[in-house]
Formats: structure tokens, sequence, C-alpha cells
């Protein structure tokens, strides 16, 4: 290994060699490896997200539990303590019919002017449930044979879609990031079988001359090491950009989604994509000059 | 140095290459392959350099053993040796100094060694002004040169030629042959092939080794 140390100068000047003597393909695969790594880099991020959103949706999990008009106060806070005792609720407090009706402005906007129409609030009080969402359906069964109870809307439909989009997502992110490795593999392989082709006279000199295949293989190992680092980083900085650019998107139309921070989600990605970056041009390198050692 | 025993050389294809050859090198001899072109001069260097094996017969070469099983050890014996190729095999794009220095930096010199030693060979064949200049900026009869000083540098226990004043005037080819054997001493042999018979008349103190055909016959010179 001694000779490696000592030729550090040496390895780094062959491998600026290297990329001057290919420099269109090494361009072209900077750019294959940087739209591949960046495709990587927003699956992962919207992955994160898409959890991210679940578990604040799941902790903020609730049911709307409509009460007989003809309870008495009494009888309403009575019916709140009951539910409370459930087990899986977290909390529950009574919503006034007013407090319904400002919600739905706040929710409406803009469009609010439509309930100016109605002559009367048309919205009801009811008990709103915090609830833990594994419990949904003992909590229903529970709360359907409570004395007092007239109705109950839940959004479970809405949370169990969001939940298979997640999972969707999730084995998605898996097939892309087996997809990535793949071609980052082939391509990184194939550009350095290439650059051993080139350089088969130089290869078969230093093994006349006795050279180690380590010291032989060394800058081809450097040059895929830093084609797939560049082009990491290049996607990881693209990947940033747009990551911006979409919660930028999201915050006007959207600002009831509870999106992680960004910064926190920038820096994830990043943290990942460089030593994943990294690991994949090593063993695209290893894997190509594996397969040409006939040079 | 090199001990041959009824060696045979044939080529995948069949084609035999060299036949029975028995012959040894000693320390510090000086060594003329000669022959026509095609006589397998160039395949008794490869087999000297381990890129070709003895189909029969045993081959050492200081010492190791010439066979498909040693090729780990073999590539530990090119290390010892100083190979000067017909074609040259320098590495374009790199300077003069690179390419000297290329052959030795496996060799585990410290880099200041490697440029002196480097620096110094190309002193004795006459090249340190052009150190930096780029190999392919040279003539047919320097890039010779530095193949010289690129297997000198490495201070070899055995120097192989093959072809060396081949494509050169015969002044260039006169000199090339003289620094060649400049090199040989107590510890050093040389052994330079040639098909050019008209520029070793003469040479003493050294043995000529003729191949034809595949056989050879060996003439020993007296000293001067």
């Amino acid at each position: 290994m001694k000779h490696i140390f000592c030729n550090t100068g040496y390895f780094f000047r062959e491998v600026r060699t290297l990329f001057r003597m290919n420099w269109v393909s090494n361009i072209l695969t900077l750019i294959s490896t940087g739209l591949i790594f960046f495709l990587l880099a927003m699956v992962i991020s919207g992955w994160w997200i898409s959890d991210s959103v679940m578990e604040s949706v799941r902790g903020e999990a609730e049911m709307s539990v409509y009460y007989d008009e003809r309870l008495e106060d009494d009888g309403v806070m009575q019916l709140v303590e009951r539910i409370k005792e459930i087990e899986g609720v977290q909390g529950a407090h009574v919503i006034s019919a007013d407090e319904a009706y400002d919600r739905m402005v706040d929710i409406l906007g803009k469009d609010a002017r439509v309930l100016e129409y109605f002559d009367d609030n048309p919205f009801g009080a009811f008990v709103e449930v915090r609830i833990s969402l594994d419990k949904v359906q003992p909590i229903m069964e529970v709360l359907r044979r409570t004395e007092g109870v007239a109705d109950i809307r839940d959004n479970r439909e809405v949370l169990e879609r969001l939940h298979q989009i997640a999972e969707i997502l999730s084995v998605l992110g898996y097939l892309i990031i087996a997809a990535v490795g793949i071609s980052t593999l082939v391509i990184l392989s194939h550009i350095i079988r290439q650059g051993i082709y080139h350089n088969r006279e130089q290869i078969h000199t230093l093994r006349l001359l006795g050279a180690p295949e380590a010291f032989i293989a060394f800058p081809f190992l450097m040059a895929g090491l830093l084609l797939t680092l560049l082009g990491g980083g290049v996607a990881a900085a693209l990947a940033a950009y747009t990551l911006k650019f979409i919660y930028g998107q999201m915050a006007g139309p959207l600002p009831f989604i509870p999106l992680p921070p960004i910064g926190a989600v920038i820096q994830s990605m990043a943290t990942l994509m460089l030593p994943l970056s990294a690991a994949l041009g090593i063993a695209g390198s290893l894997f190509g000059l594996m397969s040409e050692r006939r040079f | 140095m090199i001990k041959a025993k009824g060696v045979c050389l044939k080529y995948p294809d069949g084609t035999p290459a060299l036949n029975n050859i028995n012959l040894s090198v000693e320390p510090g001899e000086l060594v003329y392959v000669t022959g026509p072109s095609g006589s397998g001069k160039t395949s008794l260097l490869k087999l000297f350099m381990g890129v070709e094996y003895p189909t029969e017969g045993s081959l050492e070469i200081l010492g190791q053993q010439i066979a498909k099983v040693h090729e780990k050890e073999i590539r530990q014996l090119r290390m010892k040796l100083g190979p000067v190729f017909q074609e040259f095999r320098l590495i374009k794009g790199r300077t003069v100094m690179e390419n000297v220095m290329l052959g030795m930096r496996f060799l585990n010199a410290s880099p200041s060694r490697l440029k002196e030693d480097a620096g110094v060979a190309l002193t004795k064949v006459g090249l340190a002004h052009k150190a930096l200049s780029l190999v392919e900026n040279l003539s047919w009869g320097e890039c010779q040169r530095v193949a010289i000083a690129r297997a000198v540098a490495r201070k070899p226990e055995l120097i192989l030629a093959d072809e060396p004043t081949g494509n050169l005037d015969k002044d260039n080819a006169l000199n090339i042959l003289e620094l060649l054997t400049s090199f040989k001493d107590n510890k050093t042999a040389v052994v330079i092939t040639t098909h050019a018979t008209h520029l070793i008349e003469g040479q003493k103190d050294c043995t000529l080794i003729r191949v034809d055909g595949g056989s050879i016959s060996r003439e020993r010179t007296g000293g001067a």
C-alpha cells in the first residue's frame, strides 16, 4: 500500500489526464449520473415528506360526535366525560355551532360568502374527539352504543387513502433506489471500461514493468469516485433548489399541509446522497475494472 | 541470471516459435541475440520478461521459474528487470521525466528519490535538458533514449532490450548500442536483440546468440 500513498499526486494527475482524454464521454456520464441521482434525491425527499405528513395527520386524527339536540348542557358535559374515558381517546371538547361556523369561514376563505345565503347558522354543535388512529374501530363501536350520541363523522377514509399513498411512495422509493443503483453501476462500469480500453497500451506497459494491479487500477477508481461524487453533488444542489421551489408553490394554496422543515429535508437528503453516490462510484468502478481484466 | 533447459514455445494456434533452447546468462554478461526477422528473437525476449511461458522445458530468470502457475511472482520479477521495448512503449501526454519516473513509482521509493534517480538516468542518456518535454515531441532516437532511461533508472539486475536500433540510422543505432552496453556491470547483465548484425560486428567481450528457425547457436567473443 505504500506506493499508493507515495503517489497521491501522480494519481490525481492521472485522473485529470483520464478526464481530459475522454472529456465528452465524461461530461455525458456526469450529466447522466447527475440526473439519475436527482431523480433518486426527489423520490427519497418525497418519501420522507409524505411520511412526515402522515405522522402529523395521524397525531391530529379526530372524530366529530354529534349529540342528541334534546340534551341539556349538563347532559352534554356528562357525555364529554364518558367519551374521554374510552380507551384510545386523547381528548374531547364541545365545539359550539358558532365556533363550527367560524371554522368553516376560515376554511372557505374568499368563498365563505356562500354562507351568507343561509338565514340561520347551518352548522350544529358537536363534540370534537382526538383519537389514536389505530383505535378508530373500537372507539366507533363504543360511541355507537353510547347514549345521547346521534351521529359520528370521522375522516378515516381520507386517512386511509393518505396511508395508502405513503405506502405506494415507499414501494416506489425502494424500486427507484434499486433502479438508480443498477443504472449507476452499469453507466459507471461502462465508462470505466471505456477508460481502460482507451488506456490499454499504458496499462499493458505498466504490467510489463511489473506494476501491481492496485497501482494500475487506482486512478480509474478515483475517476469513478470523483464522477459519481460530482454527479451526487450536482443532483443534491438541483434537488435542494427544486424542493425549495415546490415548498414555495405549496405554501400559498395548501397552507394546511403540515410539511416538515425544508432545511431538515435538504440536509438529510444531501447527507444521504453524497455517501451513496461515493459508494456507487466505487462499486461501479470495481465492477468495470473486474470486467476488463484482460487489458 | 537466465537458465533455459530444453525450452520450447508454441503459440496457442500451434505455431512453433522456439525449439529446444538451452542457454545461460551470468551476471555482468553482455548478450546479443541476432537473427533475421521472424526468427524468434522477440519470442525469446518475451519468455525472459515472463510475457510468454515455455510450453516445454524449464526457464529460470533471476531465480524465478517462468510458468503460468507463478504469474504473481513473475509480476514481482518484472520489477527487477529493465525492459526496453521495440516500440518504446512510452506514455503519451506525459513528459520525459514522468515517463522515466513511471517505471519506478511502484518500487516503494520516496518521491524525492524518484526524481533524483530519474534525473541521473536522463543525464546518462543525454536527455536531461528535455526532461520536461512531452514524449510525442521527441525524435525516434530520443524516444529510444527515454525508454532506456526508464529501464536503467530502476537499477535492474537484467536489462532486456528488444530491437533497440530498429528504425534508427547507423550512427544513432551505434550510439544506442554503446549506451546500452555501458550499463553492463558486475551485477547487471544486458541482453539485446537485433537483426542488424552489421552493427555488432567486431564487438568484444560479449556473447552472440543466433536464433534461426526457432533454434539457437551460441558464440563467445574474446575480451578487448
